[in-house]
Protein backbone atom coordinates (compact mmCIF):
# COMPACT_ATOMS: atom_id res chain seq x y z
CA UNK A 1 0.00 0.00 0.00
CA UNK A 2 2.35 2.03 1.23
CA UNK A 3 5.44 1.81 -1.68
CA UNK A 4 2.42 1.45 -4.13
CA UNK A 5 1.55 5.28 -3.48
CA UNK A 6 5.44 5.93 -3.14
CA UNK A 7 5.91 4.25 -6.41
CA UNK A 8 3.04 6.21 -8.55
CA UNK A 9 4.10 9.66 -7.02
CA UNK A 10 8.12 8.77 -8.32
CA UNK A 11 6.56 7.55 -11.69
CA UNK A 12 4.84 10.99 -12.12
CA UNK A 13 7.32 12.58 -13.44
CA UNK A 14 8.57 11.28 -16.89
CA UNK A 15 12.66 11.95 -16.19
CA UNK A 16 12.61 10.22 -13.06
CA UNK A 17 11.63 6.98 -15.32
CA UNK A 18 13.64 7.76 -18.48
CA UNK A 19 16.80 8.14 -15.57
CA UNK A 20 15.26 4.57 -14.15
CA UNK A 21 15.84 2.98 -17.95
CA UNK A 22 18.90 4.84 -18.81
CA UNK A 23 20.75 3.51 -15.71
CA UNK A 24 19.10 -0.19 -15.99
CA UNK A 25 21.45 0.15 -19.45
CA UNK A 26 24.19 1.05 -17.56
CA UNK A 27 24.11 -1.61 -15.09
CA UNK A 28 23.78 -4.25 -17.95
CA UNK A 29 26.61 -3.18 -19.38
CA UNK A 30 28.18 -3.40 -16.01
CA UNK A 31 27.09 -7.28 -15.64
CA UNK A 32 26.91 -8.34 -19.24
CA UNK A 33 29.59 -6.17 -21.68
CA UNK A 34 30.04 -8.83 -24.15
CA UNK A 35 26.59 -8.22 -25.40
CA UNK A 36 26.74 -4.56 -26.17
CA UNK A 37 30.23 -4.82 -27.74
CA UNK A 38 32.09 -6.89 -30.86
CA UNK A 39 35.59 -6.27 -29.71
CA UNK A 40 37.69 -7.21 -26.82
CA UNK A 41 38.84 -4.11 -24.91
CA UNK A 42 42.29 -4.82 -24.86
CA UNK A 43 42.60 -5.84 -28.41
CA UNK A 44 45.14 -3.73 -30.03
CA UNK A 45 45.12 -3.22 -33.57
CA UNK A 46 47.60 -1.47 -35.32
CA UNK A 47 45.92 -1.08 -38.95
CA UNK A 48 43.04 1.22 -37.18
CA UNK A 49 45.31 3.76 -34.39
CA UNK A 50 43.25 6.94 -33.84
CA UNK A 51 40.76 7.08 -35.93
CA UNK A 52 37.46 9.14 -36.00
CA UNK A 53 34.27 7.64 -35.15
CA UNK A 54 33.25 5.15 -37.82
CA UNK A 55 30.78 2.24 -38.72
CA UNK A 56 32.49 -0.48 -37.14
CA UNK A 57 34.31 1.86 -34.33
CA UNK A 58 31.15 4.03 -33.23
CA UNK A 59 33.36 5.84 -30.75
CA UNK A 60 36.79 5.89 -33.35
CA UNK A 61 40.23 4.12 -31.56
CA UNK A 62 42.62 5.15 -29.26
CA UNK A 63 46.33 5.36 -29.78
CA UNK A 64 47.03 1.76 -30.13
CA UNK A 65 43.94 0.67 -32.08
CA UNK A 66 41.54 -0.36 -29.10
CA UNK A 67 38.10 0.50 -30.13
CA UNK A 68 37.03 3.27 -27.52
CA UNK A 69 33.65 1.98 -27.58
CA UNK A 70 34.27 -1.91 -26.00
CA UNK A 71 36.18 -0.08 -23.48
CA UNK A 72 34.07 2.64 -22.47
CA UNK A 73 31.42 -0.35 -21.68
CA UNK A 74 33.77 -2.25 -20.03
CA UNK A 75 34.84 0.62 -17.86
CA UNK A 76 31.41 1.11 -16.57
CA UNK A 77 31.80 -2.21 -14.89
CA UNK A 78 34.70 -0.91 -13.10
CA UNK A 79 33.11 2.35 -12.40
CA UNK A 80 30.20 1.23 -10.96
CA UNK A 81 31.27 -1.16 -8.94
CA UNK A 82 33.59 0.43 -7.00
CA UNK A 83 31.74 3.38 -6.25
CA UNK A 84 28.93 0.76 -4.98
CA UNK A 85 30.71 -1.24 -2.93
CA UNK A 86 32.36 2.33 -1.58
CA UNK A 87 29.24 3.86 -0.67
CA UNK A 88 28.03 0.40 0.86
CA UNK A 89 31.14 0.37 2.80
CA UNK A 90 30.57 4.21 3.95
CA UNK A 91 26.79 3.44 4.47
CA UNK A 92 27.60 0.16 6.73
CA UNK A 93 30.40 2.33 9.02
CA UNK A 94 28.30 5.32 8.61
CA UNK A 95 24.86 4.30 10.23
CA UNK A 96 26.51 2.10 13.20
CA UNK A 97 28.75 4.97 14.16
CA UNK A 98 25.83 7.43 13.62
CA UNK A 99 23.51 5.37 15.38
CA UNK A 100 26.10 4.45 17.99
CA UNK A 101 26.61 7.86 18.47
CA UNK A 102 23.53 9.30 18.68
CA UNK A 103 22.12 7.15 20.85
CA UNK A 104 24.31 7.02 23.44
CA UNK A 105 25.20 10.47 23.21
CA UNK A 106 27.48 12.28 25.75
CA UNK A 107 31.39 11.25 25.30
CA UNK A 108 31.02 8.74 22.71
CA UNK A 109 29.37 11.52 20.22
CA UNK A 110 32.12 13.76 21.02
CA UNK A 111 34.55 11.28 20.18
CA UNK A 112 32.98 9.92 17.31
CA UNK A 113 32.04 13.88 15.88
CA UNK A 114 35.33 15.38 16.15
CA UNK A 115 36.72 12.78 14.44
CA UNK A 116 34.30 12.89 11.78
CA UNK A 117 34.64 16.54 11.52
CA UNK A 118 38.75 16.52 11.09
CA UNK A 119 37.43 14.29 8.18
CA UNK A 120 35.41 16.44 6.73
CA UNK A 121 38.22 18.69 7.09
CA UNK A 122 39.64 17.48 3.52
CA UNK A 123 38.06 17.50 -0.01
CA UNK A 124 36.71 13.85 -0.78
CA UNK A 125 39.07 13.43 -3.72
CA UNK A 126 42.43 14.67 -1.54
CA UNK A 127 41.88 12.32 1.36
CA UNK A 128 40.81 9.37 -0.88
CA UNK A 129 44.45 10.49 -2.77
CA UNK A 130 46.48 10.64 0.37
CA UNK A 131 45.00 6.83 1.48
CA UNK A 132 45.43 5.65 -2.27
CA UNK A 133 49.29 7.42 -2.26
CA UNK A 134 49.98 5.26 1.17
CA UNK A 135 48.63 2.03 0.12
CA UNK A 136 48.69 1.58 -3.31
CA UNK A 137 46.27 1.94 -6.32
CA UNK A 138 44.24 -1.35 -6.47
CA UNK A 139 40.33 -2.04 -6.84
CA UNK A 140 40.37 -2.97 -3.20
CA UNK A 141 42.09 0.08 -2.04
CA UNK A 142 39.97 2.31 -4.13
CA UNK A 143 36.66 0.82 -2.24
CA UNK A 144 38.14 0.86 0.86
CA UNK A 145 39.44 5.07 0.28
CA UNK A 146 36.12 6.38 -0.85
CA UNK A 147 34.34 4.01 1.64
CA UNK A 148 36.14 5.93 4.21
CA UNK A 149 35.51 9.30 3.02
CA UNK A 150 32.41 8.85 2.96
CA UNK A 151 31.49 7.72 6.32
CA UNK A 152 31.26 11.12 8.03
CA UNK A 153 28.66 12.03 5.54
CA UNK A 154 26.39 9.31 6.95
CA UNK A 155 27.36 9.46 10.36
CA UNK A 156 26.13 12.78 10.28
CA UNK A 157 23.11 12.37 8.74
CA UNK A 158 22.55 9.12 10.43
CA UNK A 159 23.26 10.38 14.15
CA UNK A 160 21.12 13.54 13.65
CA UNK A 161 17.82 11.30 12.77
CA UNK A 162 18.61 8.67 15.37
CA UNK A 163 18.31 11.73 17.99
CA UNK A 164 15.13 12.82 17.01
CA UNK A 165 13.97 8.59 17.05
CA UNK A 166 15.05 8.39 20.31
CA UNK A 167 12.76 11.23 21.54
CA UNK A 168 10.00 8.64 20.62
CA UNK A 169 8.00 7.59 23.11
CA UNK A 170 8.00 3.85 22.01
CA UNK A 171 11.72 3.88 22.30
CA UNK A 172 11.45 5.17 25.64
CA UNK A 173 9.24 2.18 25.96
CA UNK A 174 11.21 -0.28 25.22
CA UNK A 175 13.91 1.29 27.45
CA UNK A 176 11.69 0.46 30.33
CA UNK A 177 10.45 -2.13 29.63
CA UNK A 178 14.38 -3.34 29.79
CA UNK A 179 15.12 -4.41 26.65
CA UNK A 180 18.73 -4.33 25.28
CA UNK A 181 20.61 -1.46 23.93
CA UNK A 182 21.81 -3.66 20.87
CA UNK A 183 18.03 -4.47 20.20
CA UNK A 184 16.44 -1.17 20.38
CA UNK A 185 19.22 -0.26 17.89
CA UNK A 186 18.75 -2.75 15.66
CA UNK A 187 14.85 -3.18 15.49
CA UNK A 188 13.34 -0.16 16.71
CA UNK A 189 16.24 2.88 15.50
CA UNK A 190 17.29 1.11 12.22
CA UNK A 191 13.80 0.82 10.06
CA UNK A 192 13.21 4.40 11.04
CA UNK A 193 16.12 5.03 9.30
CA UNK A 194 15.46 3.75 6.32
CA UNK A 195 13.81 6.45 3.69
CA UNK A 196 16.93 8.74 4.76
CA UNK A 197 19.37 6.14 4.16
CA UNK A 198 18.17 5.32 0.57
CA UNK A 199 18.37 9.25 0.04
CA UNK A 200 21.70 9.74 1.17
CA UNK A 201 23.00 6.29 -0.45
CA UNK A 202 21.64 7.55 -4.23
CA UNK A 203 23.33 11.09 -3.78
CA UNK A 204 26.57 9.72 -2.88
CA UNK A 205 26.56 7.16 -5.23
CA UNK A 206 26.63 9.72 -7.41
CA UNK A 207 29.45 11.95 -5.85
CA UNK A 208 31.25 8.47 -5.59
CA UNK A 209 31.17 7.59 -9.26
CA UNK A 210 32.93 11.42 -9.86
CA UNK A 211 35.50 10.22 -7.06
CA UNK A 212 36.38 7.44 -8.61
CA UNK A 213 36.30 8.25 -12.08
CA UNK A 214 38.35 11.85 -10.58
CA UNK A 215 41.33 9.83 -9.13
CA UNK A 216 41.19 7.28 -12.33
CA UNK A 217 42.13 10.45 -14.41
CA UNK A 218 44.47 11.50 -11.97
CA UNK A 219 46.14 8.00 -12.45
CA UNK A 220 45.52 6.71 -9.60
CA UNK A 221 42.58 4.11 -10.28
CA UNK A 222 42.97 0.67 -11.25
CA UNK A 223 46.15 0.81 -13.34
CA UNK A 224 45.82 0.09 -16.80
CA UNK A 225 45.23 -2.25 -19.10
CA UNK A 226 41.84 -2.52 -17.41
CA UNK A 227 39.77 0.42 -19.05
CA UNK A 228 38.21 2.76 -16.78
CA UNK A 229 36.14 5.81 -17.57
CA UNK A 230 38.20 8.05 -15.88
CA UNK A 231 41.65 6.74 -16.41
CA UNK A 232 39.85 6.96 -20.30
CA UNK A 233 39.59 10.77 -20.26
CA UNK A 234 43.24 11.00 -18.53
CA UNK A 235 44.91 9.14 -21.50
CA UNK A 236 43.02 10.77 -24.16
CA UNK A 237 44.10 13.77 -22.57
CA UNK A 238 47.46 13.84 -23.89
CA UNK A 239 45.29 13.55 -27.72
CA UNK A 240 42.63 16.06 -27.27
CA UNK A 241 43.57 18.30 -30.18
CA UNK A 242 44.87 15.74 -32.85
CA UNK A 243 42.29 13.04 -31.47
CA UNK A 244 39.54 14.14 -29.27
CA UNK A 245 36.86 11.14 -29.52
CA UNK A 246 39.27 9.22 -27.00
CA UNK A 247 39.21 11.60 -24.18
CA UNK A 248 35.33 12.79 -25.08
CA UNK A 249 33.12 9.61 -25.12
CA UNK A 250 34.28 8.13 -21.87
CA UNK A 251 33.72 11.19 -20.35
CA UNK A 252 30.25 11.56 -21.55
CA UNK A 253 29.54 8.08 -20.22
CA UNK A 254 30.64 9.13 -16.36
CA UNK A 255 28.25 12.39 -17.17
CA UNK A 256 25.41 9.84 -18.12
CA UNK A 257 25.74 7.87 -15.14
CA UNK A 258 25.88 10.96 -12.44
CA UNK A 259 23.33 12.17 -14.28
CA UNK A 260 20.98 9.31 -14.36
CA UNK A 261 21.56 8.61 -10.90
CA UNK A 262 21.01 12.36 -9.68
CA UNK A 263 17.69 12.49 -11.22
CA UNK A 264 16.94 9.22 -9.57
CA UNK A 265 17.84 10.45 -6.17
CA UNK A 266 16.33 13.80 -6.56
CA UNK A 267 13.31 12.01 -7.54
CA UNK A 268 13.63 9.63 -4.70
CA UNK A 269 13.92 12.39 -2.14
CA UNK A 270 11.01 14.18 -3.30
CA UNK A 271 8.95 11.15 -2.55
CA UNK A 272 10.76 10.25 0.57
CA UNK A 273 11.13 13.35 2.44
CA UNK A 274 8.11 14.78 3.60
CA UNK A 275 10.20 18.24 3.99
CA UNK A 276 10.26 18.56 -0.05
CA UNK B 1 30.81 39.58 22.95
CA UNK B 2 32.02 39.22 19.91
CA UNK B 3 35.67 38.83 20.92
CA UNK B 4 34.39 36.57 22.95
CA UNK B 5 32.30 34.28 20.39
CA UNK B 6 35.57 34.73 17.66
CA UNK B 7 37.91 33.36 20.65
CA UNK B 8 35.76 30.45 21.37
CA UNK B 9 35.17 29.95 17.80
CA UNK B 10 39.05 29.57 17.49
CA UNK B 11 39.40 27.43 20.42
CA UNK B 12 36.79 24.86 19.15
CA UNK B 13 38.81 24.26 16.26
CA UNK B 14 41.93 23.25 18.29
CA UNK B 15 40.83 20.00 18.83
CA UNK B 16 39.85 19.57 15.22
CA UNK B 17 42.62 20.40 13.94
CA UNK B 18 44.70 18.05 16.14
CA UNK B 19 42.51 15.37 15.27
CA UNK B 20 43.31 15.72 12.09
CA UNK B 21 46.81 15.95 12.49
CA UNK B 22 46.87 12.69 13.97
CA UNK B 23 44.84 10.91 11.33
CA UNK B 24 47.72 12.13 8.89
CA UNK B 25 50.56 11.14 11.27
CA UNK B 26 48.85 7.49 12.16
CA UNK B 27 47.89 7.03 8.39
CA UNK B 28 51.60 7.46 7.38
CA UNK B 29 52.61 5.50 10.00
CA UNK B 30 50.57 2.14 8.84
CA UNK B 31 51.90 2.23 5.84
CA UNK B 32 54.23 -1.03 5.46
CA UNK B 33 58.15 -0.08 5.52
CA UNK B 34 59.42 3.42 6.93
CA UNK B 35 60.96 6.76 5.47
CA UNK B 36 63.93 4.71 5.56
CA UNK B 37 62.94 1.90 3.12
CA UNK B 38 61.26 4.25 0.76
CA UNK B 39 64.33 7.10 0.60
CA UNK B 40 67.07 3.40 0.25
CA UNK B 41 64.28 2.17 -2.21
CA UNK B 42 65.65 -1.17 -3.77
CA UNK B 43 69.60 -0.09 -3.44
CA UNK B 44 70.27 -0.68 0.34
CA UNK B 45 73.69 -1.64 0.87
CA UNK B 46 74.11 -0.05 4.67
CA UNK B 47 74.97 -2.39 7.24
CA UNK B 48 72.70 -2.94 10.21
CA UNK B 49 74.69 -0.40 12.27
CA UNK B 50 74.57 2.21 9.99
CA UNK B 51 70.69 1.67 9.35
CA UNK B 52 70.15 2.37 13.47
CA UNK B 53 72.38 5.46 12.92
CA UNK B 54 69.91 6.60 10.41
CA UNK B 55 66.86 5.55 12.62
CA UNK B 56 68.01 7.32 15.55
CA UNK B 57 68.87 10.64 13.00
CA UNK B 58 65.45 10.77 12.13
CA UNK B 59 63.38 9.75 15.23
CA UNK B 60 62.38 6.37 14.16
CA UNK B 61 64.11 4.48 17.20
CA UNK B 62 61.86 6.47 19.68
CA UNK B 63 57.73 5.27 20.82
CA UNK B 64 54.80 6.26 18.26
CA UNK B 65 54.03 9.05 21.00
CA UNK B 66 56.75 10.63 21.45
CA UNK B 67 57.48 10.55 17.53
CA UNK B 68 54.45 12.14 17.31
CA UNK B 69 54.87 14.55 19.60
CA UNK B 70 58.73 15.69 18.22
CA UNK B 71 56.58 16.17 14.71
CA UNK B 72 53.23 18.04 15.91
CA UNK B 73 56.05 19.94 17.81
CA UNK B 74 57.75 20.89 14.21
CA UNK B 75 54.46 21.42 12.77
CA UNK B 76 53.57 24.53 15.32
CA UNK B 77 56.79 26.25 13.69
CA UNK B 78 55.93 25.64 10.08
CA UNK B 79 58.66 22.80 9.85
CA UNK B 80 56.63 20.05 7.54
CA UNK B 81 60.17 18.02 7.01
CA UNK B 82 62.28 18.11 3.85
CA UNK B 83 61.28 16.33 0.45
CA UNK B 84 63.13 13.50 0.17
CA UNK B 85 63.71 14.10 -3.83
CA UNK B 86 65.15 17.53 -4.17
CA UNK B 87 65.89 18.19 -0.06
CA UNK B 88 64.00 21.62 -0.15
CA UNK B 89 61.97 22.27 2.75
CA UNK B 90 58.39 21.30 2.35
CA UNK B 91 57.01 24.82 3.42
CA UNK B 92 58.71 26.45 1.11
CA UNK B 93 57.47 24.37 -1.55
CA UNK B 94 54.57 24.92 -0.48
CA UNK B 95 54.64 28.66 -0.59
CA UNK B 96 56.09 28.83 -3.72
CA UNK B 97 52.87 26.77 -5.44
CA UNK B 98 50.57 28.51 -3.20
CA UNK B 99 49.41 31.56 -4.84
CA UNK B 100 49.18 30.01 -8.39
CA UNK B 101 46.55 27.38 -6.65
CA UNK B 102 44.77 30.73 -4.57
CA UNK B 103 44.32 32.27 -8.35
CA UNK B 104 42.62 29.50 -9.85
CA UNK B 105 40.37 29.07 -7.16
CA UNK B 106 39.66 32.68 -6.64
CA UNK B 107 38.81 33.05 -10.42
CA UNK B 108 37.33 29.97 -10.14
CA UNK B 109 34.93 31.65 -7.78
CA UNK B 110 34.54 34.44 -9.00
CA UNK B 111 33.03 33.24 -12.41
CA UNK B 112 30.75 30.38 -10.34
CA UNK B 113 29.18 33.68 -8.12
CA UNK B 114 28.48 35.93 -11.65
CA UNK B 115 26.76 32.72 -13.15
CA UNK B 116 25.36 31.04 -10.32
CA UNK B 117 23.64 34.22 -8.59
CA UNK B 118 21.89 35.61 -11.45
CA UNK B 119 20.61 31.98 -12.85
CA UNK B 120 19.77 31.03 -9.52
CA UNK B 121 17.70 34.36 -8.77
CA UNK B 122 15.83 34.27 -12.47
CA UNK B 123 14.70 30.02 -11.65
CA UNK B 124 13.48 31.36 -8.02
CA UNK B 125 11.40 34.44 -9.10
CA UNK B 126 10.38 32.52 -12.70
CA UNK B 127 9.42 29.35 -10.57
CA UNK B 128 7.91 26.35 -12.61
CA UNK B 129 7.86 28.37 -15.66
CA UNK B 130 9.98 26.83 -19.04
CA UNK B 131 13.05 29.64 -17.55
CA UNK B 132 13.18 27.79 -14.60
CA UNK B 133 13.44 24.42 -15.89
CA UNK B 134 16.13 24.85 -18.74
CA UNK B 135 18.15 26.99 -15.13
CA UNK B 136 17.45 23.73 -13.59
CA UNK B 137 18.49 21.27 -16.10
CA UNK B 138 21.56 22.94 -16.57
CA UNK B 139 22.44 22.99 -12.73
CA UNK B 140 21.49 18.87 -12.61
CA UNK B 141 24.30 18.80 -15.93
CA UNK B 142 26.82 20.87 -13.83
CA UNK B 143 26.46 18.60 -11.12
CA UNK B 144 26.39 15.82 -12.65
CA UNK B 145 29.57 16.50 -15.81
CA UNK B 146 33.15 15.19 -14.35
CA UNK B 147 34.90 19.02 -14.00
CA UNK B 148 37.81 16.95 -16.73
CA UNK B 149 35.44 16.93 -18.88
CA UNK B 150 34.23 19.85 -18.69
CA UNK B 151 38.02 21.18 -19.36
CA UNK B 152 38.41 18.34 -21.95
CA UNK B 153 34.74 20.13 -24.06
CA UNK B 154 36.55 23.16 -23.08
CA UNK B 155 39.88 22.71 -24.57
CA UNK B 156 38.85 21.22 -28.45
CA UNK B 157 35.96 24.15 -28.51
CA UNK B 158 38.53 26.82 -27.65
CA UNK B 159 41.52 25.62 -29.65
CA UNK B 160 39.34 24.96 -32.71
CA UNK B 161 37.65 28.28 -32.33
CA UNK B 162 40.46 30.24 -31.77
CA UNK B 163 43.56 29.00 -33.98
CA UNK B 164 45.84 31.37 -31.95
CA UNK B 165 44.48 31.05 -28.41
CA UNK B 166 47.67 29.94 -26.20
CA UNK B 167 46.42 27.28 -23.83
CA UNK B 168 49.01 26.06 -22.05
CA UNK B 169 52.47 27.44 -20.53
CA UNK B 170 51.83 29.15 -17.28
CA UNK B 171 53.43 32.64 -16.26
CA UNK B 172 53.26 34.22 -13.31
CA UNK B 173 50.71 37.36 -12.61
CA UNK B 174 54.38 39.67 -11.53
CA UNK B 175 55.49 38.78 -14.83
CA UNK B 176 53.40 39.18 -17.59
CA UNK B 177 49.98 39.77 -16.58
CA UNK B 178 47.76 39.66 -19.46
CA UNK B 179 49.69 36.46 -20.33
CA UNK B 180 48.60 34.80 -16.91
CA UNK B 181 45.12 36.25 -17.24
CA UNK B 182 44.99 34.71 -20.64
CA UNK B 183 46.59 31.27 -19.36
CA UNK B 184 44.38 31.05 -16.18
CA UNK B 185 40.87 32.00 -17.78
CA UNK B 186 40.20 28.67 -19.48
CA UNK B 187 40.75 26.77 -16.58
CA UNK B 188 39.36 28.91 -13.84
CA UNK B 189 35.96 28.80 -16.41
CA UNK B 190 35.99 24.98 -16.17
CA UNK B 191 36.02 25.11 -12.14
CA UNK B 192 34.09 27.66 -11.74
CA UNK B 193 31.20 26.08 -13.88
CA UNK B 194 30.92 22.94 -11.81
CA UNK B 195 31.21 25.45 -8.96
CA UNK B 196 28.13 27.47 -10.50
CA UNK B 197 25.83 24.48 -10.72
CA UNK B 198 26.16 24.40 -6.39
CA UNK B 199 25.93 28.20 -6.30
CA UNK B 200 22.68 28.73 -8.38
CA UNK B 201 20.98 25.58 -6.68
CA UNK B 202 21.72 27.16 -3.44
CA UNK B 203 20.62 30.47 -4.70
CA UNK B 204 17.46 29.34 -6.34
CA UNK B 205 16.34 27.56 -3.19
CA UNK B 206 17.57 30.26 -0.72
CA UNK B 207 15.40 32.89 -2.92
CA UNK B 208 12.30 30.73 -2.86
CA UNK B 209 12.60 30.95 0.88
CA UNK B 210 12.77 34.81 1.32
CA UNK B 211 10.15 35.18 -1.47
CA UNK B 212 7.52 33.23 0.84
CA UNK B 213 8.26 35.72 3.55
CA UNK B 214 5.47 38.01 4.86
CA UNK B 215 7.88 41.54 4.42
CA UNK B 216 8.13 40.42 1.01
CA UNK B 217 4.40 39.32 0.25
CA UNK B 218 3.47 42.95 2.61
CA UNK B 219 6.06 44.69 -0.20
CA UNK B 220 4.57 43.10 -3.30
CA UNK B 221 0.58 43.76 -1.88
CA UNK B 222 1.60 47.65 -1.56
CA UNK B 223 2.47 47.53 -5.26
CA UNK B 224 5.63 47.56 -5.50
CA UNK B 225 7.27 45.94 -8.75
CA UNK B 226 8.58 42.63 -8.70
CA UNK B 227 12.40 43.11 -9.32
CA UNK B 228 12.33 46.21 -7.23
CA UNK B 229 10.94 44.03 -4.49
CA UNK B 230 13.51 41.62 -5.03
CA UNK B 231 16.68 44.15 -5.13
CA UNK B 232 15.90 45.80 -2.50
CA UNK B 233 13.70 43.63 -0.28
CA UNK B 234 15.27 39.98 -0.93
CA UNK B 235 18.37 40.01 -2.38
CA UNK B 236 20.12 41.25 0.37
CA UNK B 237 18.59 37.94 3.14
CA UNK B 238 18.62 35.49 0.39
CA UNK B 239 22.21 36.02 -0.31
CA UNK B 240 23.41 35.21 3.16
CA UNK B 241 23.24 31.45 2.98
CA UNK B 242 24.48 31.95 -0.87
CA UNK B 243 27.97 33.58 0.29
CA UNK B 244 28.35 31.69 3.18
CA UNK B 245 28.58 28.43 0.62
CA UNK B 246 30.96 30.48 -1.51
CA UNK B 247 33.12 30.76 1.28
CA UNK B 248 33.29 27.33 2.79
CA UNK B 249 33.70 25.98 -1.31
CA UNK B 250 36.51 28.20 -1.83
CA UNK B 251 38.40 25.69 0.62
CA UNK B 252 36.79 22.50 -0.95
CA UNK B 253 37.38 24.13 -4.38
CA UNK B 254 42.02 22.97 -3.08
CA UNK B 255 40.01 19.28 -4.42
CA UNK B 256 38.95 20.03 -7.48
CA UNK B 257 41.80 21.99 -8.52
CA UNK B 258 44.08 19.05 -8.52
CA UNK B 259 42.39 18.13 -11.38
CA UNK B 260 42.31 21.40 -13.17
CA UNK B 261 46.51 21.76 -12.62
CA UNK B 262 47.30 18.75 -13.99
CA UNK B 263 45.06 18.90 -17.08
CA UNK B 264 46.34 22.06 -17.53
CA UNK B 265 50.09 22.10 -16.93
CA UNK B 266 49.46 24.93 -14.00
CA UNK B 267 52.57 24.82 -11.81
CA UNK B 268 50.36 24.86 -8.37
CA UNK B 269 49.63 22.86 -5.19
CA UNK B 270 47.20 20.18 -6.66
CA UNK B 271 49.94 19.52 -9.50
CA UNK B 272 52.80 19.25 -6.66
CA UNK B 273 50.77 16.31 -4.46
CA UNK B 274 50.22 14.67 -7.71
CA UNK B 275 54.06 14.75 -8.62
CA UNK B 276 54.74 14.00 -4.83
CA UNK B 277 52.38 11.09 -5.03
CA UNK B 278 53.94 9.86 -8.05
CA UNK B 279 57.48 9.87 -6.63
CA UNK B 280 56.08 8.35 -3.01
CA UNK B 281 57.62 11.98 -1.86
CA UNK B 282 55.91 11.13 1.54
CA UNK B 283 56.97 14.28 3.80
CA UNK B 284 55.67 17.10 0.42
CA UNK B 285 52.22 14.88 0.54
CA UNK B 286 51.70 14.69 4.54
CA UNK B 287 52.92 18.43 4.45
CA UNK B 288 50.28 19.06 1.23
CA UNK B 289 47.20 17.30 2.79
CA UNK B 290 47.85 18.77 6.29
CA UNK B 291 47.63 22.10 4.73
CA UNK B 292 44.36 21.54 2.98
CA UNK B 293 42.69 20.00 6.09
CA UNK B 294 43.90 23.16 8.43
CA UNK B 295 43.24 25.79 5.64
CA UNK B 296 39.69 24.56 5.40
CA UNK B 297 38.96 24.24 9.12
CA UNK B 298 40.61 27.74 9.58
CA UNK B 299 38.46 28.78 6.02
CA UNK B 300 35.24 27.32 8.00
CA UNK B 301 36.20 29.66 11.20
CA UNK B 302 36.58 32.53 8.99
CA UNK B 303 33.02 31.87 7.47
CA UNK B 304 31.28 31.62 10.70
CA UNK B 305 32.59 34.63 12.36
CA UNK B 306 31.97 37.15 9.55
CA UNK B 307 27.84 35.39 8.73
CA UNK B 308 27.44 35.86 12.60
CA UNK B 309 28.34 39.30 12.06
CA UNK B 310 26.70 39.97 8.87
CA UNK B 311 23.28 38.58 9.51
CA UNK B 312 22.22 40.15 12.96
CA UNK B 313 19.54 36.92 13.56
CA UNK B 314 22.20 35.45 15.02
CA UNK B 315 22.13 35.22 18.94
CA UNK B 316 25.78 35.23 19.93
CA UNK B 317 25.74 33.86 23.26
Amino acid sequence: MEWKRLRRKFAKNPLNLISVVVFALFLAMAFFPQIFTQFEPNRMNSAVRMISPTASHIFGTDQFGRDIYSRVVHGVRETLSIAFLSIVLACVLGTALGVISGFYGRWIDQIVMRLMDAMFAFPTIILALFIIALYGASQKNLIIALGIVYTPIFTRTVRGSTISIKQFLYIKAAKALGKRDLSIMLKDVLPNLTSVLIVSFTTNFSTAVLSEASLSFLGLGVPPPTPTLGGMVGQGSNFLLSAPWIALFPGLFIALIVLSINIIGDGLRDVLDPRY
Amino acid sequence: MIATYIFGRVLSAVPTILILTFIVFLAIHLVPGDYIDIMLGTQNYLTDEQLSGLYKQYGLDKPFVVQYGIWLKNLITFNFGTSLRTGQKVSAMILEKLPVTFELAFFALFFSLVFGIPLGITSAVKRNRFGDYVVRVLGLIGLSAPTFWIGAILIVAVSGLFQDYTLFGFVSFQKDMAKNLQILLIPSLTLGLMLAAQIMRMARSSMLDVLSQEYVKVAKAKGVSTWKVIYRHALKNAMIPVITTAGIQFGYLMGGTILIENMFALPGLGRLLLQSVNQRDYPVIQGVVLFTGVFIVLMNILVDILYTLIDPRIDLR
